[in-house]
């Protein structure tokens, strides 16, 4: 009785094991219109046409896009993604445009610049270089003039 | 000289006909300078083991079309399986000598990142790369 009990819960530790390693993995998924070429040697991915990335953060468009990778262990993580020509970035209730996007995954920062906004319900931001810090949920907007920086601030707020 | 060529001029022409036929006749029969060496030979059900610079590729296929020495044709639902990649697709064509294959049809990629899904390839295995034509999509599993 005590073997068979142990057999059980052996198998109920196993699959809750299993459910949270596959949990661990986190999805990023990437859709081009035209091309994709995956270069092994220089480990990157170059997406061309109507490119859509996407992470558990932010949906990301442009025309294209250009994926750096490392290997760690026996997997293949994103470092760094580059997006070019008509950024798009959407991230909650917050739409970034630009026209050059950097996202790097070890500090999970999206810088933009060019021609630069940052949409949200209640307000439209315009500025040369945006960037966005996701972890600690801060915007710093720059504008192409040094003279005249920009920072805006933007807390959590629940109730507001 | 009418007069002889009246008296001659059929034999003449038997003549020319005759040398006419002959000089046909030999650039016929002339062997040519180029060899053929082309076997063509198919198997059903195929899968063997090819070096290239990724290392040892398994491939397999419904049907194998040997081509010539270098070329061959994986008729049907076929693949390409080495350490770093898995290639599932159709009628993919596969060129040894430029360590290249390619084909039009749909195909997935799996690899140590994720799932690829395109429709057609084209693997060029000395330049440690692969284009993916069409719309594609990669789902990756970080």
């Amino acid at each position: 009785m005590v073997l068979l009990h142990l057999k059980v819960m052996n198998k109920f530790i196993f699959i809750l094991s299993l459910f949270f390693y596959l949990n661990a993995y986190a999805e990023s998924t990437v859709k081009a219109g035209d091309s994709l070429i995956w270069d092994s040697e220089n480990q990157s991915y170059t997406a061309t046409g109507s490119v859509e990335f996407s992470n558990d953060t932010f949906i990301a468009y442009s025309e294209k896009m250009i994926a750096q990778y490392v290997e760690q262990g026996d997997k293949e993580l994103f470092t760094i993604v580059e997006l070019f020509e008509n950024v798009r970035i959407e991230l909650k209730d917050e739409v970034f445009l630009g026209d050059y996007a950097i996202y790097t995954r070890d500090d999970n920062i999206i810088t933009l610049t060019g021609d630069v906004s940052v949409q949200s319900p209640t307000r439209l931001l315009k500025g040369h270089e945006l960037i966005a810090d996701i972890d600690n949920n801060k915007r710093i907007l720059n504008s192409a003039n040094d003279g005249s920086l920009v920072e805006v601030l933007l807390e959590n707020n629940e109730n507001n | 000289m009418s007069k002889f060529l009246k008296e001659n001029i059929f034999n003449f022409l038997i003549f020319l006909l005759l040398s006419l036929q002959a000089f046909m006749y030999y650039y016929d029969n002339k062997p040519s300078s180029k060899v053929y060496s082309q076997k063509s030979m198919s198997v059903e059900n195929f899968s063997s083991i090819v070096l290239s610079k990724s290392g040892l590729t398994k491939i397999g296929s419904d049907k194998l079309n040997k081509i010539d020495e270098d070329q061959f044709f994986l008729q049907g639902k076929s693949y390409l399986e080495n350490k770093e990649y898995k290639i599932y697709g159709e009628d993919i064509s596969i060129n040894l000598i430029e360590e290249i294959s390619h084909s039009k049809k749909s195909v997935q990629v799996i690899n140590s990142m994720g799932t690829l899904e395109a429709h057609g390839f084209k693997n060029i295995d000395s330049e440690g790369k692969i284009y993916f034509d069409g719309i594609v999509t990669f789902k990756s599993h970080e």
